[in-house]
């Protein structure tokens, strides 16, 4: 018993002996071939951990874990990072690359100047939908209407699913309704309530879950969720061959964006390291590899060339300078406005 | 005697069976199935089961899990045993507290509060922290499961053993600890099973590098049940269903209910 406790302690000590970057992450969310390529830029190793919500690696790194040189946080969880005194300051120097990041992208109000994070990869809240059944059905699903609108919704009843997350619905009812996605005043919030109460009846579910599947199974016709999900969810349906496609662009009304961006701790065991990760990912072949691989948007204007053709058109993975401008960042919500939102999405829920 | 009532009680343990077993067999099911979907039969593949013993990430999640496991039940059961012998042996108040304490408060306290402590003792999270955490939640299941097997063992088997002359380390190797035993083993294949499957108190106190089966499977279905995770799935029901039938064989009657 002893010699193996003392096996598995050498077995820790002599892990650290060598060149490792340690990298936490989303599960599945940075090809293979990348990995492999930068382990025989760096001549280190590259290990894994991951996350299954942001949440979780706040609570973690809050306790005080220590071991990890770069993590992907969501735009929205930098400010309580830099707050606990996680981060350390991006040293620029030694990021050359910096300078393919499309500026739409940068100084984002999470990190004024980008003092500690570099974006890495952004998904959109949209619409997604079977291509051959909006096109029967004449609908138009570049609108919210798709999934507000009486009208439109009594075409495709108990067809549709949206996402159980109640920032993201209002905030798509608020944009329905001509609102910032971040509003937070209290009549924009009862219109945009209002809106979601008379389009619930329509909605088979709420659903953040399964909707690639049902999607591509047919059960469901429209769905509210990430574009990455509906990029997946259309190559199944491809692979299952199915006679129609899984299509998604963005809402002329504006849509949700959420940036994912790397960043260093403040515990990192090797900084160099970190810098050179960061660097390589920010090298346009490199972040055209991720958005090749699982459809997410790339904020790497160098990435253009390399991003599979099909992709490049795709509105939800390259935004035209005047989508960007409708595309919005969800602020954080402060405690009495986070009540209120949970008070209004439980009037929602139980809506008959 | 067939009556209505045992047809209705068949029933109902039908029911309740296929309630319990039905999933799990879907999973095993679809581990085969050549589609990325978990929706519909497409036809039979090895194909996840290649892709899996081919990632290099869950090899190692693998390994890690299957040495913590083993470390664990290891320690946890020789410690767990010990603990158990005193609580039935003396009428301890506070020892019985505190080793039951452990199965008691919600896991994620236990995760944090495990965490907090490491980081405190500035030792490196990673494989070590995991095992002693296990240790710390095992304890107190083997102890419980080694007091009941004791609470129905005879006494007097083990004072007929000192009146014939036996030491009491003798009495406790050759009367003792073969009655026991079964409950040992009970004990050490709980400790095993808790080890492999725990997720919340693994979570936080895994470090870098150190990341075991549910940690893993849990990130990978974020994004959808993929037949690769049936397939580790299944073979992780396999090792199960092996365990117990192995403690079936070693000490058949600590599967009983006695």
């Amino acid at each position: 018993m002893k010699k193996i406790l003392l096996a598995l302690m050498l077995a820790a000590g002599t892990a650290s002996a060598e060149d490792v970057l340690h990298l936490y992450n989303w599960n599945n969310y940075i090809a293979p071939e990348t990995v492999k390529n930068f382990e025989k830029s760096c001549k280190c190793r590259v290990v894994q951990d991951y996350y299954g919500a942001m949440e979780e690696m706040l609570a973690k790194l809050a306790a005080g874990a220590k071991g990890y040189d770069v993590v992907i946080p969501t735009g929205f969880a930098i400010p309580p990072m830099v707050k606990q005194n996680l981060l350390q300051p991006l040293d620029k120097a030694k990021l050359p690359n910096a300078k393919n990041e499309n500026p739409a992208f940068m100084n984002a109000a999470f990190d004024q100047g980008n003092k500690y994070s570099l974006p890495y990869a952004f998904s959109t809240t949209l619409v997604g939908y079977n291509d051959k059944k909006i096109k029967e059905l004449g609908i138009d699903p570049t609108s919210w209407a798709i999934i507000f609108d009486p009208a439109v919704l009594a075409k495709i009843k108990g067809k549709v699913t949206v996402l159980d997350d109640s920032r993201e619905v209002f905030a798509a009812a608020l944009m329905y309704n001509g609102f910032s996605a971040n509003s937070t005043n209290p009549d924009e919030w009862k219109k945009a309530q209002e809106t979601i109460i008379k389009a619930k009846p329509f909605w088979a579910a709420f659903n953040g879950q399964s909707y690639i599947k049902e999607l591509t199974l047919g059960n469901i016709w429209v769905a509210h969720g990430y574009s990455s999900d509906m990029f997946q969810a259309n190559i199944d349906a491809k692979a299952a061959k199915r006679a129609f496609g899984v299509a998604y662009g963005l809402q002329k009304e504006g849509n949700t964006l959420s940036v994912d961006n790397m960043v260093v701790l403040k515990t990192a065991p090797r900084p160099d390291l970190a810098a050179k990760f960061i660097d390589f990912m920010l090298d346009g072949k490199n972040a055209a590899e991720l958005t090749n691989m699982i459809g997410t948007g790339t904020p790497n204007a160098a990435a253009a060339q390399f991003v599979k053709p099909e992709m490049k058109q795709n509105s939800a993975v390259f935004p035209s300078a005047e989508q960007m401008k409708k595309l919005q960042q969800l602020t954080a919500l402060e405690g009495k406005q986070l009540r209120d939102l949970g008070r209004l999405w439980t009037q929602v829920k139980t809506a008959k | 005697m067939h009556s209505k009532q045992s047809k209705w009680l068949w029933a109902a343990a039908l029911f309740v069976y296929a309630f319990l077993y039905l999933p799990l067999i879907i999973v095993v099911v679809y581990s085969f199935n050549d589609s990325k979907l978990n929706a519909e039969w497409v036809g039979f593949t090895f194909k996840w089961y290649e892709i899996l013993f081919n990632d290099a990430q869950m090899l190692t999640a693998a390994r890690n899990t299957l040495l913590i496991g083993l470390v664990t039940s290891i320690c946890a059961t020789v410690l767990g045993t010990l603990a158990g012998l005193a609580m039935h042996k003396y009428k301890l108040r506070l020892l019985p507290l505190l080793v039951l304490t452990p199965i008691a408060i919600p896991e994620i306290l236990m995760g944090v509060s495990l965490l907090i402590f490491f980081v405190m003792l500035n030792m490196t999270l990673g494989l070590v922290s995991v095992t002693l955490a296990h240790i710390a939640f095992c304890i107190g299941f083997v102890a419980i499961v080694v007091r009941s097997r004791l609470q129905g063992m005879d006494e007097s088997l083990v004072e007929a053993a000192r009146d014939l002359g036996a030491t009491p380390v003798q009495a406790f190797r050759l009367v003792t600890m073969p009655l026991i035993m079964p409950g040992i083993i009970a004990g050490a294949l709980m400790a095993f099973t808790l080890s492999i499957d725990d997720f919340v108190i693994t979570f936080f106190t895994a470090g870098a590098g150190a990341s075991t089966l549910p940690l893993q499977i849990y990130s990978m279905i974020r994004i959808a049940v993929t037949p690769e995770v049936n397939a580790i799935s299944t073979l992780l029901m396999i090792l199960t269903l092996c365990l117990i039938l192995l403690a079936s064989k070693l000490a058949p009657s600590a599967l009983r209910a006695e």
